[in-house]
């Protein structure tokens, strides 16, 4: 069998003797769109926090590409290709839509301090560089009439589409998405279930935080997190039929 | 470029070229003034427009040129240079020594760790006397000479500050248009996503406190040449605060707010100075008044008034 992209071990965290993961173990396979779902207070954020290097854990291990995640950075975490979104979006308020991607862009290239102090021909060469690919990312994203707005006008939908366009400029491959769908209408969850669709088939792996069960039918594997454990996983059609998570999710 | 920016530009250029020959000479001072410290102004603009950080350090390094330039030219007999480049030098590795540490901390907590450094560090300028020559200062710093044109007089002095300050205030410019300052505005606006996005705020942060340093150190050395005297009062935690002051009077993201900042600081207390004892309590209101009234700074509201303007202009037509 291939080797997963990321693999989780025996995962464990608690705050301040509040144990809030227990024993997580499961592999997101290259390729895959891999979901997690959870009722509130579950832990999933506490995850992602682990696997983006925002906490280290206090039990277990998280493998990357063959490697063992241990005290890299979040930076470091995310020149391997590994990016997510937040649950609450996280713009750059200040700062236009183009720009927003821009900063997408700003890890694929490469410049020293003095370079940008003094304009240098290369330190140009890469900005041109930036601006082209987060142009080009606006474009597909249908951002480029939004473009010169600052980001702190647009709409929560608006912001879910622009922080997912800057993550995908920067070429990741593992993207993690975090309760992408909270704050959205009908007809903009239905667009991001297409993006996340169309993403993985581009060859992104996709790792999905939410507890919107419509939006995890494109999981082709779900895991259901509950006080900090994994209590099922399969497809949604076999996690829906689960006697637990029954119980969990509908008191039934 | 269209013809009425170039109009303004040109009309710019004369004012600023004639300007020192038909003010009073005090006049011509305080420009001289103006540019020293748009100088050093720059660099705690870039930190608190674009970092959010604020700078209440800057004397220190301001400090920290001026005595270089001193020691070096009188106590050493070096040339003037060599002073620049030794002030730069010194205050760019302590920006960094130091930046390390106390740049891990946020908010009210770094603009305190800040304002230590600059209390200890005029405490030191105190002490130190066989350095610094304490309260009585170091005296006779020669005028600059440039391939054997002595800046003498305000009047010569102003043309090179001012290219000093155009040529500083250019490559601030660079740094915000570029890679660094799109991550740098990212990092002020949300550090978390700018971590999710590779962004690396411990390095990025240190980098601009070295050129702010750089900056204020530059500043101090233009300083020591122009007053010939330098001793511990120019170099005081009040001298950090009216530094930090240019920016958040002329707004902390634009460039040009540096210099409209840097006028204000220099020639508003000595206007008001005509009018008696009562001209500190009218300096200390004006600053709140702009504070409270504009918070994007005296550039900040020019531009919102332009644009209303500009809108009632349209409404009409």
């Amino acid at each position: 069998m291939a080797e997963p992209l990321l693999a989780l071990k025996e995962v464990g965290h608690s705050f301040g003797g509040l144990s809030v993961l227990r024993s997580v173990t499961f592999d997101v396979p290259e390729g895959g769109i891999i979901g997690l779902i959870g009722p509130n207070g579950s832990g999933k954020t506490t995850l992602f926090n682990i696997v983006t290097g925002y906490i280290r854990p206090l039990a277990g291990t998280v493998t990357y590409r063959g490697a063992v995640l241990g005290r890299d950075t979040i930076q470091q975490r995310g020149l391997q290709g590994l990016v997510r979104t937040f649950q609450t979006p996280q713009v750059f308020e200040q700062m236009t839509v183009l720009e927003n991607v821009m900063v997408g862009c700003t890890k694929l290239t490469r410049t020293t301090m003095l370079q940008d102090l003094l304009r240098t021909p290369a330190a140009r060469g890469q900005m041109r560089e930036i601006r082209d690919r987060a142009e080009a990312a606006c474009e597909r994203f249908h951002l480029t009439a939004l473009r010169d707005l600052p980001a702190a006008s647009l709409t929560a939908g608006q912001r879910r589409i622009l922080e997912i366009a800057r993550a995908v400029a920067g070429e990741p491959r593992l993207l993690l998405l975090d309760e992408p769908s909270s704050g959205l209408n009908v007809q903009e969850i239905d667009d991001l279930r297409d993006w996340i669709v169309r993403l993985n088939q581009e060859g992104i792996t996709i790792l999905l935080v939410s507890h919107d069960m419509g939006l995890m039918t494109v999981a082709r594997t779900v895991h259901t997190l509950y006080f900090g454990e994994i209590i099922a996983s399969g497809d949604m059609a076999a996690i829906q039929r689960d006697p637990r998570v029954r119980e969990v999710y509908l008191g039934v | 470029m269209n013809p009425r920016t170039l109009l303004w530009l040109a009309t710019g250029l004369v004012v600023w070229a004639v300007l020192p020959f038909i003010v009073p000479r005090y006049m011509a001072d305080l420009l001289v003034f103006t540019g020293i410290y748009t100088v050093a102004g720059l660099g705690i603009g870039l930190l608190l427009g674009h970092c959010g950080i604020v700078n209440l350090a800057q004397a220190t390094f301001y400090g920290l040129g001026a005595y270089a330039s001193a020691y070096c030219t009188v106590m050493m007999g070096l040339p003037s240079v060599v002073g620049f480049l030794v002030g730069a030098v010194i205050s760019m590795a302590l920006a960094y020594v130091i930046g390390r540490p106390i740049l891990r901390l946020t908010g009210y907590f770094l603009a305190l760790g800040t304002l230590a450094l600059s209390a200890i560090a005029s405490a030191l300028f105190f002490e130190w006397d066989w350095l610094t020559g304490g309260t009585l200062g170091i005296g006779g710093i020669p005028k600059l000479d440039l391939f054997g044109f002595l800046l003498d007089r305000p009047s010569r002095y102003y043309f090179f500050v001012w290219i000093v300050a155009f040529a500083c205030m250019a490559v601030a410019r660079n740094l915000v248009d570029s890679r660094t300052g799109l991550m740098l505005r990212a990092m002020r606006d949300s550090s978390t996503a700018a971590a999710a996005l590779s962004v690396d705020l411990q390095a990025l942060r240190t980098r601009v406190f070295v050129v702010c340093a750089l900056f204020g150190s530059l500043a101090g050395s233009l300083f020591a040449h122009h007053a010939s005297f330098v001793s511990t009062q120019s170099f005081t935690v009040d001298r950090s605060i009216s530094f930090l002051l240019i920016p958040v009077i002329g707004g902390a993201t634009s460039i040009p707010g540096i210099v409209v900042g840097a006028l204000f600081v220099t020639f508003l207390p000595e206007l008001l100075s005509k009018l008696g004892d009562i001209h500190q309590i009218l300096f200390g209101l004006a600053l709140v008044a702009v504070v409270v009234l504009m918070p994007e700074g005296l550039v900040g509201a020019f531009g919102k008034l332009r644009t209303r303007l500009a809108k009632r202009g349209s409404g009409h037509g």
